[in-house]
């Protein structure tokens, strides 16, 4: 593993601005790729099993057939103006200083190759304008490169132009995979939630011995016989959450959140083992066929299952791939019932029952806890919960400050709409990229380190499964714990006080 | 012999200008947009989002958000050039309509802004290492070729003057297909084909931003997808395969 | 990519994680614990043993929580907790100790 030259500031030091711009250093992560997918991974979800050998010129033609079926591609590769707006936006450029890593020379990656195939000046002139032949230093430049994305959108949000590098970057990943090269993390994980419904491989079997593991948990805890049923037909609500929730710490903890407010309001509700995943990961590899293949297994659980709702746990990506997506899709859900949103975030749902006075909390029970808020990437700029625009960002900070006393906003120019991605996002959370999630990082650590100087937030909480595995492992990097990183419903979990419940505050504090 | 030249030369690139973005923005309106992208927060209506793009086209409210200096110097840039052409629509009018008369003295000092403004775009560009990094030579001769054509026009007003009624009478010619000479005066010259160089060009460069901006889905489509179904062509004969 | 034990070849991925379960042996898990830097203690044993235990009944590693509450009750109160479970597998339980244990990697947000 590569030595790392970052550490967590001794108390007392200054803290660097987490948008400090470093200087350039040309090529200092051109080593980082991940793992390439195994014919066997990529055969299972319908690209070639290796590199092809007439790859340069199906290279190309994807490129073009992309470029035709999609506006905001072709819009995106023609409008930029290389005005550098965007520059200095991307984590991974903030967290390396890598030139590539800035969105405009991400893009030009594979904009030199859409110009110099499919532009007048770039088939006449490409020396003018930077375009370059589609070469095997081309695509390995693109490997490298476009698996150093997350896909998070704040360039975009820069952008006079709205130009989103996350569309160029799922291009160039789409044409990746056509050809044979695909990404063995996500392409692995997409063959599994065909296969078993999951990212994990969670078969009925274990994922019904969890849950009544869970079932067991939480009434040792409270006293109170919470359920998480799965598979039952006829119930109202179908939850479906990412499969983390049902592995992973803190992940667990916030299903068990869901559950407890499920069970508060004596909700019925369902956990589906056919679609047991919200995560949609064709999404990351720019595969609509894929990610409508894993959007209909969620559409055929519901009906399946007979619910009325859908309801979608704490996950980034998912809540973007369910919010945007799913009803172009999948849709239309109209055999579903139209006063409810379709679909619903547990967000969205929590909240509106403590607008209606629905919920029993005891603050203090996390008083053990000073907090802050992750704005995950995907929610936050490509997609929404309520009724306003914004209410992404206003409704999982009330819910977090109805059920903590301490609660304490990180700086502006890193939240909300210019939040900083948790450095795992978009299909790079994954070991053989470690070096880069670590240093991708850093702006939102540095953000957290000043909150944690100045108000002494002790936790930072994420409504996202990937948010919470990457902080989870990257924290200590920064001079924080593991477990420093929670469930928004995991803190609802801690606050709740369900009926009957036995109230041990011992217990209370100790909580994971 | 000369005016033979640039009434072709005018011609020629009035119709690439004109025909190069009808082109384009057919060929952007006819690509579907399969999926609902918008960057959030995003307005809920068609209404919000107009008022968006127009904040998006008046303010450069991302670029404001992005970098002060850039968005200082491009506003002014930009700002300079709507009032530049404003203040030469005089040459292709008769009568002069009224308001074109109010901006001719704002106009003259917009010419000097929106060197200004370019040279302040051109300085990052050669002085920030991130902008260097990221220009290509035709970033710069961009630059290069509109403030050639600014400190030309300029020139003219200030140092070489020229015949500015005959230059008139030169484009309504060309617009009423009745021609006129055009006077031989180099800076003159230089100007002109400087301008017909930049409205070839246009089509085939990123000065396609302008019409760009207006077809890009992440900041013109409303955030509705709960609300409406959103389907773009080609996936709506997908849907039909699998019913 | 193969370990080299007592003479024969066992083949692994590109992350250490063998291919073919069945070629499992304690003197491999021995072996791969060595490459992770892991002196294999009784602790160690227990944890790699009720993983394969799991995994035969449930063809998957059992969540975090599932594998803290065995611990809990195997070593104790004081050792049933995450971090614990890191000192022993500083790579993290699921994965480290699944690697040992000759168990595929679980894959996903986790």
């Amino acid at each position: 593993m590569v030595e790392l030259k970052i550490r967590a500031p001794v108390s007392g030091e200054d803290i660097p601005d987490p948008s400090a711009i470093p200087a350039l250093a040309p090529g200092v992560m051109a080593h980082s790729k991940p793992y390439v997918a195994s014919p066997e991974h990529q055969e299972a979800i319908g690209f070639p099993g290796e590199l092809v050998d007439d790859w340069e010129e199906r290279a190309v033609d994807k490129l073009g057939e992309l470029v035709k079926n999609s506006r905001g591609l072709r819009v995106y590769l023609d409008t930029c103006v290389k005005c550098g707006a965007c520059t200095d936006k991307c984590h991974y450029f903030l967290g390396t200083g890598d030139p590539n890593n800035m969105p405009v020379a991400r893009q030009d990656l594979l904009r030199k190759v859409y110009r110099r195939y499919f532009t007048f000046a770039g088939k006449y002139f490409p020396w003018l304008v930077g375009a370059e032949d589609m070469t095997k230093e081309v695509l390995d430049e693109w490997y490298t490169y476009f698996h150093q994305c997350s896909q998070c959108r704040r360039c975009s949000v820069y952008c006079p132009y709205g130009i989103d590098t996350a569309e160029v970057s799922m291009a160039a990943r789409e044409i990746m995979d056509s050809v044979g090269k695909g990404q063995k993390y996500c392409n692995e994980i997409i063959g599994k939630v065909r296969k078993y419904g999951n990212n994990l491989g969670l078969q009925e079997k274990a994922h019904r011995a969890t849950l009544e593991d869970l079932e067991e948990d939480i009434e040792d805890e409270t006293g109170v016989a919470v359920r998480l049923p799965l598979d039952e037909k006829g119930a109202d609500i179908l939850l479906v959450t990412p499969s983390a929730d049902f592995f992973a710490e803190p992940h667990i903890d916030g299903l068990i959140g869901y559950a407890k407010v499920f069970h508060h309001v004596g909700a019925s509700w369902t956990i589906s083992s056919y679609a047991s995943e919200a995560a949609n990961f064709g999404m990351f590899i720019g595969s609509q066929d894929n990610m409508r293949e894993l959007a209909m297994r969620i559409r055929n659980a519901a009906e399946d299952l007979g619910v009325k709702r859908i309801i979608f746990g704490e996950c980034g990506h998912a809540w973007r791939a369910a919010y945007n997506f799913m009803n172009t899709l999948a849709g239309p859900f109209d055999f579903l019932d139209q006063r409810y949103p379709i679909p619903q975030h547990i967000c969205e749902y929590t909240y509106d029952l403590i607008q209606k006075g629905a919920l029993n909390f005891d603050k203090s029970l996390n008083d053990d806890i000073r907090l802050t808020f992750h704005d995950s990437c995907n929610v936050s700029r490509a997609s929404r919960m309520g009724d306003k625009p914004g209410g992404q960002y206003e409704i999982p900070r009330a819910i977090l400050r109805e059920v903590c006393n301490h609660f304490y906003d990180m700086a502006d120019d890193t939240i909300r709409e210019a939040t900083f991605c948790c450095g795992g996002g978009g299909g790079l959370l994954t070991d053989d990229l470690l070096e880069l999630r670590i240093k991708g990082a850093q702006p939102r650590m540095r953000a957290m380190q000043q909150v944690a100087q100045d108000h002494g937030v002790t936790h930072m909480a994420a409504i996202c499964a990937i948010c919470k595995t990457q902080f989870a492992k990257v924290m200590p990097e920064y001079g924080f714990e593991m477990d420093n990183i929670v469930s928004v419903h995991q803190m609802v979990s801690n606050a709740i006080i369900l009926d009957g419940q036995k109230i041990d505050r011992e217990e209370g504090e100790e909580q994971e | 012999m000369l005016t033979i030249a640039y009434a072709v030369l005018f011609y020629g690139a009035a119709l690439v200008l004109a025909g190069g973005i009808a082109y384009r923005m057919w060929e952007y309106s006819t690509t579907p947009a399969p999926l609902k992208i918008p960057t959030t927060p995003a307005p809920v209506t068609r209404g919000g989002v107009i008022v968006r793009m127009a904040r998006e086209v008046v303010l450069f409210e991302s670029l404001f958000k992005a970098n002060k200096w850039i968005w200082l110097f491009g506003w002014i840039f930009h700002a300079a050039l709507l009032l530049v052409l404003l203040r030469h629509l005089r040459y292709f009018t008769q009568p002069v309509w009224g308001w074109v008369v109010l901006v001719q003295s704002p106009g003259i000092y917009a010419g000097f802004a929106l060197v200004a403004g370019l040279a302040g775009l051109w300085a990052r560009r050669v002085l920030v290492p991130r902008i260097r990094y990221i220009s290509a030579p035709s970033d710069h001769l961009m630059l290069a070729l509109i403030i050639a054509i600014g400190v030309s026009g300029l020139a003219m007003r200030y140092v070489f003057r020229t015949d500015i009624v005959a230059v008139k009478a030169f484009f309504l010619g060309l617009m009423y297909f009745d021609w006129q000479p055009l006077p031989a005066d180099p800076v003159l010259l230089i100007h002109l084909a400087l301008v017909a160089a930049l409205m070839i060009i246009f089509p085939v460069s990123k000065l396609l931003h302008a019409p760009g901006l207006f077809f890009s889905p992440s900041r013109n489509q409303a955030d509705d997808a709960r609300e409406r179904r959103h389907v773009a062509p080609p996936l709506r004969t997908a849907a039909r395969a699998r019913q | 990519m193969t370990y080299q034990l007592n003479g024969t070849a066992i083949e692994h991925d590109e992350e250490g994680y063998i291919t073919e379960l069945a070629s499992w042996s304690e003197d491999l898990a021995g072996l791969i614990a060595k490459e992770e830097k892991i002196d294999m203690t009784v602790e160690h044993w227990e944890v790699v043993n009720f993983l394969r235990d799991y995994y035969e009944e449930y063809q998957i590693a059992p969540a975090v929580r599932v594998l803290i509450k065995q611990i809990k009750k195997s070593m104790g109160k004081e050792k049933g907790n995450n971090k614990y479970l890191y000192t022993l597998f500083p790579y993290g339980p699921a994965k480290q100790a699944c690697k040992i244990a000759g168990l595929p990697k679980p894959t996903g947000c986790v």
